[in-house]
């Protein structure tokens, strides 16, 4: 190996030796099997982290600005007009909205930081793994709102995260010590999204085990971080070339095949103490009724019938597919279903936001650019009943509440934001007065946290 | 046969046609051969597109494609001198192919002294570099001709000396004479003297093509395509890569006919002489083009002054020490071993 | 084909230059424009050469043509947007130009970063770290006309590369760190891939020796060649690789351990004779041992959060710091004056290219032209590095 290697051997002549050897390299290299990735044809399969394209998701929109401002190099465009709204109560105030006309982005500009996805409290950016829009007119790189609109087809589930992370859903109460901040400003996004996402009934709530306390994960963690060999991996058993980079994109049967596999080790249990995400299905609950390539197939068919363009139609199929092999059934596109809820599931819900650690340094709730997700939430889902186009908006509205206990297993982010099955408002309400006071909240924030949940729970019950 | 009534210009002019015809054919098929060789010594897989299977229709896709580029040149240069210099070096590495003997009959012109008409030949392609380095007014083409020519003249000498040590141990100049008198291939007998020698051809032949390890004249990294550094379009391919690949195919070509026997088989076996003459030739040609393509992504390539060190301190006087042993193994070596 | 007389060649050029010197091989001296659009410079790296010949008798690097002014830059962004804009100073080592930045508002703020954000941040460094060295030891190979190289190191390079995109999403520029921790915590499989990827180097890189480091012509042209003194490497604040060829034992992960850097085993590779074989040489033992890092951090990766106690809008108090850390490059400093702002007050970015590449005029003297470039080569800058 490399580090017996010394020096002074190094430079010592070798009379032609190291001539031969080095052709014995590349003559070697001329037999082994090739890992080139024939790009228009074949195309890797990125992860949804991948910085490809930033797609819009309109209806989330509240003109905030908070992503023109963070943009680096300000090339996000927005323009907007206010309307007034009839007063939501009878008597009441009339209230005034922003409304989008205008949302573009400058890719020609565009540093491609992400700082706007993640500074969006309302979740209405996303990063999408396209990356396939070039153009021959600097001018057409300038996409508007429909373009962006466009590409929230292809965004992709966040990631399961790697063994020893804090969850983003991860109970609160169930770890004491590793509750100190929510991970991060982002963090309400996972669960915002892949709810929707999911179909009602394809997972199971498994009984998380609320073993993750932080002493026993750490522990547990030891004994099975030496990971790789651990894991039953394919990359083990199978040729490296094609287990070891997980992004192919399956085109052949065997290759599908190939990709099962991997997915069961990709959501497959990690061990006994169960830490898995909360929104991360199960594989028992994995229903694989359609095959990949033919979801793939029926998608284009479908958007090309719609008249969507080539690119998008493509694009569009192939989020299909990922999401059939990872077993994620087809629904209606995300578009679609889930509008109104930008934030339901964190509404409300007793997670320490990050403006949690403020309470030290800054006693009043920062004004700052960055909302907390829990106002946000409320002020996003207020507007979404108040203003959303009556018609469309409204029963979509109310399948939080039937889809979310099912859906999401994590009984914090389900029963009090939406007022769990058996609770009355007022239980609720003692209930997260209790967990406020035990994370150390302080009075006034208990109780007002405590009162948003018993709102919430009551108009559940509506 | 068939008979046919053509006077002797006439043979000759057919005869050249089929020339200017194979040439370039040769050379797509060895250009695509290094393209492809190459990839995979290098883990890659090369074309695939042009053509369907494997990129077999680069080459002509990229000739289409120089085709249609803008030929410039610069205003500073001398334009006869610089519009001359590719046909400098185009027009000898056709002219070699003329003599080289692929079978026993298919040969263009079998020359008596066919030897010293290839390597006097194969030598006016010097001028050519240097013709374009000179007229190009480019501070890179002027160091990149100079090093063509300090490197080629250098390593003349030799290929020279080594063909002569071949030459000396068939005693004749004729290429089909030095063929015939390899009943075993020089390479194998006389023991050591052709093998050396053999090496010694192989080396300098290297150089001479101005590949790898010794391509410093056209060095992208240095002097970026050194005298060939402001020529664009068709004039680029005729003097940089259609010479460098077609003589690839004619130095191996050489080094078949001089050292591993041309048309006859490797060893003098009787079920051997079945196989014809020229799948033999092509065999041993392509092994040698193999060895030249494995070369080129192996090795860095040497300093100047070193390519000159290993030419004059080392191929000279080897090429000489083994014109002794050739002459001295052709006067006293016993009739039996001979 | 016995093409190896390493020692002898060596002074070559000294004798050449006495020659000229005495008049004997006089000839007209030519400038020779190197650059800025010349394969070998990396970018737009210009090098105004006196050559007599094949000699160079001067050389004079020009620098600035990619002068983004990000010193000034920076005074108008907060940390946030900083962190992405430093990420690109030397975009061949994003995440290790985002490291001092992060470290620095930590210090300023007092911030604690957990312990798994920690060694992710190590994971993450030494991956870039292998990234960029694979860079360099494919382009000095194809700078000395080895073609090969190129395509073994990128092939490795894919594999780490997934790695990264998969937790950061991006190729080059990651911006990844935040004070107090990172963006998000990395994504299920991200292990499993960054092994997948150093294990894949680790078990190549003796393919990379034989092909290149054992080879002969390689030796001649690179043993002997130009020599960076000790001397001259302090007097000239080169470090990193560059110096630590020329028998300088500094590492500032070694000597100054920051993030989680004591808890692991690793060597720092030391040349003896600072000539470009010396210096490739510690670059790819580094590589080496930058793989053994990954491997030990993720085998003892705790869990926890990713992210420190940190307030939402990160404002440094008022104060100055200077902070540096081992880029692949070299030492990346950064002094850091706040006055309490979200933005900074000044940033004063210490890059380590800039200072590598001001000792090659003395370097380049009296050299060949190959030389030059296998000496360009070998000093592994990185234009945007120099130019910031």
């Amino acid at each position: 190996m490399l580090d017996e290697r010394k020096l002074s051997a190094a430079r010592k002549r070798t009379y032609g030796i190291g001539l031969l050897k080095g052709m014995a390299v590349t003559l070697k290299h001329l037999f082994k099997h090739n890992t080139v990735i024939e790009y228009p044809d074949e195309k890797q399969d990125l992860g949804p982290r991948t910085r490809g394209v930033i797609a819009l998701k309109e209806e989330n929109c509240t003109v905030c600005m908070l992503c023109a401002r963070e943009c680096p190099d300000w090339c996000i465009y927005i323009d907007s007009h206010k309307e007034t709204l009839p007063p939501k109560r009878e008597g009441g105030r009339p209230r005034k909205r922003n409304v989008l006309d205008r949302f573009a982005i400058d890719y020609a500009l565009c540093m491609y930081c992400g700082i706007c996805v993640e500074v969006c409290p309302y979740d209405a950016l996303f990063w999408s793994r396209e990356f396939e829009y070039a153009e021959y007119d600097i001018r057409q790189l300038t996409h508007e709102k429909e373009k962006l609109s466009d590409w929230m087809a292809t965004v992709l589930p966040p990631p399961a995260l790697e063994a020893g992370a804090e969850q983003p859903g991860q109970p609160v109460a169930a770890t004491p010590a590793a509750a100190a901040p929510a991970p991060t400003a982002v963090a309400p996004a996972p669960t915002a999204v892949a709810p929707a996402v999911q179909p009602a009934g394809a997972t199971t709530p498994t009984p998380a085990p609320s073993m993750s306390a932080p002493a026993e994960t750490t522990e547990a963690d030891k004994a099975r971080l030496p990971a790789p060999p651990a894991h039953p991996a394919p990359r083990a058993t199978t040729d490296p070339e094609a287990a070891g980079r997980s992004p192919e994109v399956p085109t052949t049967g065997q290759e599908t095949v190939l990709s099962d596999q991997e997915k069961a080790v990709y959501q497959e249990d990690p061990g006994p103490n169960v830490d898995v995400p909360a929104e991360q299905p199960q594989p028992v609950a994995l229903e694989r009724s359609e095959d990949a390539e033919a979801v793939y197939q029926q998608v284009l068919k479908e958007q090309l019938d719609k008249g969507s363009s080539a690119q998008v139609a493509e694009a569009r199929a192939r989020v299909a597919r990922a999401k059939a092999e990872r077993g994620i059934k087809r629904g209606p596109t995300p578009l679609t279903v889930d509008k109104p809820v930008p934030s339901a599931p964190t509404k409300g819900a007793p997670r320490p936001e990050p403006s949690g650690a403020p309470e030290a340094k800054a006693p009043q709730p920062d004004p700052g650019p960055v909302a907390a997700p829990a106002e946000a939430g409320a002020a996003g889902s207020d507007e979404a009943e108040t203003s959303a186009p009556a018609a469309a908006k409204e029963p979509a509205a109310e399948e939080p509440p039937s889809a979310e206990p099912v859906s999401t297993p994590d009984p914090q982010a389900a029963a009090p934001a939406v007022g769990g099955s058996d609770e009355t408002p007022d239980q609720v309400f003692e209930r997260v007065l209790q967990e406020e006071k035990a994370k150390g909240s302080s009075d006034a924030v208990a109780q007002g946290r405590a009162k948003a949940a018993r709102v919430k729970a009551e108009r559940a019950q509506k | 046969m068939f008979e046919l009534n053509l006077s002797d210009w006439q043979i000759l002019l057919v005869k050249l046609g089929l020339v200017l015809a194979i040439v370039p054919a040769i050379t797509l098929v060895a250009g695509y051969a290094e393209h492809k060789v190459m990839a995979h010594l290098q883990h890659r897989l090369g074309p695939m597109y042009p053509g369907g299977f494997h990129g077999w229709a680069t080459l002509l896709a990229d000739g289409l494609k120089f085709i249609y580029k803008e030929d410039i040149i610069p205003a500073a240069a001398d334009r006869k001198v610089f519009s001359l210099a590719p046909l400098a070096i185009f027009v000898p590495t056709v002219l070699t192919v003329l003599v080289l003997p692929l079978d026993e009959t298919l040969v263009v012109e079998e020359l008596d002294l066919g030897l010293f008409y290839l390597l006097a030949v194969s030598s006016i392609s010097t001028i050519g570099m240097l013709m374009a380095g000179w007229s190009s007014s480019n501070k890179y083409a002027l160091i990149g001709a100079l090093r063509a020519a300090a490197q080629l003249i250098a390593y003349e000498l030799p290929i020279v000396l080594s063909a002569a040590v071949a030459a000396m141990l068939a005693g004749t100049l004729s290429l089909n004479g030095i063929v015939e008198a390899q009943e075993w291939p020089f390479v194998l007998w006389p023991p050591g003297i052709g093998l050396i020698a053999f090496l010694v051809f192989f080396g300098a032949g290297v150089a001479e093509l101005t590949r790898p390890p010794f391509d410093m004249p056209v060095a992208e990294s240095e002097i970026i395509t050194g005298a060939f550094t402001e020529y664009s379009g068709m004039r680029f391919i005729f003097s940089t890569f259609f010479p460098e690949v077609a003589n690839m195919v004619i130095i191996s070509g050489v080094a078949t006919t001089l050292f591993l026997g041309g048309y006859q088989p490797i060893v003098p076996l009787g079920f051997l002489d079945a196989v014809p003459g020229l799948v033999w030739f092509t065999l041993k040609t392509a092994f040698m083009v193999f060895m030249l393509l494995w070369i080129r992504p192996t090795f860095p390539r040497l300093r100047e002054d070193q390519l000159q060190k290993f030419a004059w301190k080392f191929l000279i006087p080897t090429s000489l020490v083994l014109i002794l042993a050739a002459g001295a193994w052709v006067l006293y070596a016993p009739e039996g071993l001979k | 084909m016995d093409v190896a007389r390493t020692e002898e060649n060596i002074r070559l050029p000294d004798e050449v230059a006495q020659e000229v010197a005495e008049g004997r091989l006089q000839t007209e001296q030519m400038v020779l424009n190197v650059g800025p659009q010349h394969p070998a410079t990396h970018g737009v790296f210009r090098l105004l050469a006196t050559i007599d010949g094949e000699v160079l008798v001067d050389a004079e690097p020009v620098i600035g043509y990619m002068h983004r002014g990000y010193e000034k830059l920076v005074e108008a962004r907060d940390y946030r947007q900083i962190t992405n804009l430093v990420s690109r100073m030397d975009w061949l080592s994003g995440i290790n130009n985002e490291m001092p930045l992060a470290l620095a508002v930590e210090t300023l703020m007092e911030l604690e970063v957990p312990p798994r954000a920690q060694y992710l941040r190590v994971v993450l460094l030494e991956m870039n770290r292998i990234l960029n060295h694979l860079m360099f030891f494919a382009s000095f190979a194809a700078e000395l006309g080895a073609i090969t190289p190129t395509f073994y190191a990128f092939r490795e390079r894919e594999d780490i590369q997934a790695a990264m995109e998969m937790a950061t999403g991006g190729r080059m520029h990651f911006g990844y760190m935040r004070p107090g921790g990172l963006k998000e915590d990395v994504p299920k499989g991200f292990f499993d891939q960054a092994l997948f990827g150093v294990r894949q180097v680790m078990d190549r890189i003796d393919d990379y020796y034989n092909l290149i480091i054992g080879n002969e012509i390689y030796k001649q042209r690179t043993i002997g060649v130009g020599v960076l003194d000790k001397e001259l490497a302090y007097n000239y604040g080169v470090s990193g690789p560059i110096a630590r060829g020329s028998n300088i034992d500094f590492d500032v992960r070694k000597d100054e351990p920051y993030l989680a850097y004591a808890d692991f085993d690793f060597e720092v590779p030391v040349g003896l004779n600072g000539d470009c074989f010396d210096r490739f040489w510690v670059l790819l033992h580094e590589v080496y041992e930058s793989a053994r890092i990954v491997e030990q951090a993720i085998e003892g990766m705790p869990s926890g959060p990713i992210l420190g106690k940190v307030p939402r809008v990160i404002q440094a108090p008022e104060g100055e710091v200077y902070v540096r850390c081992e880029n692949p490059l070299g030492e990346l400093g950064m002094y850091l004056v706040s006055d309490g702002d979200r933005r900074p007050y000044r940033l004063k970015i210490r890059t380590p290219s800039y200072n590598n590449v001001s000792v090659l005029p003395v370097v380049l003297r009296n050299t060949f032209v190959s030389d030059m470039i296998a000496i360009l080569g070998s000093f592994f800058f990185v234009l945007g590095d120099i130019d910031r």
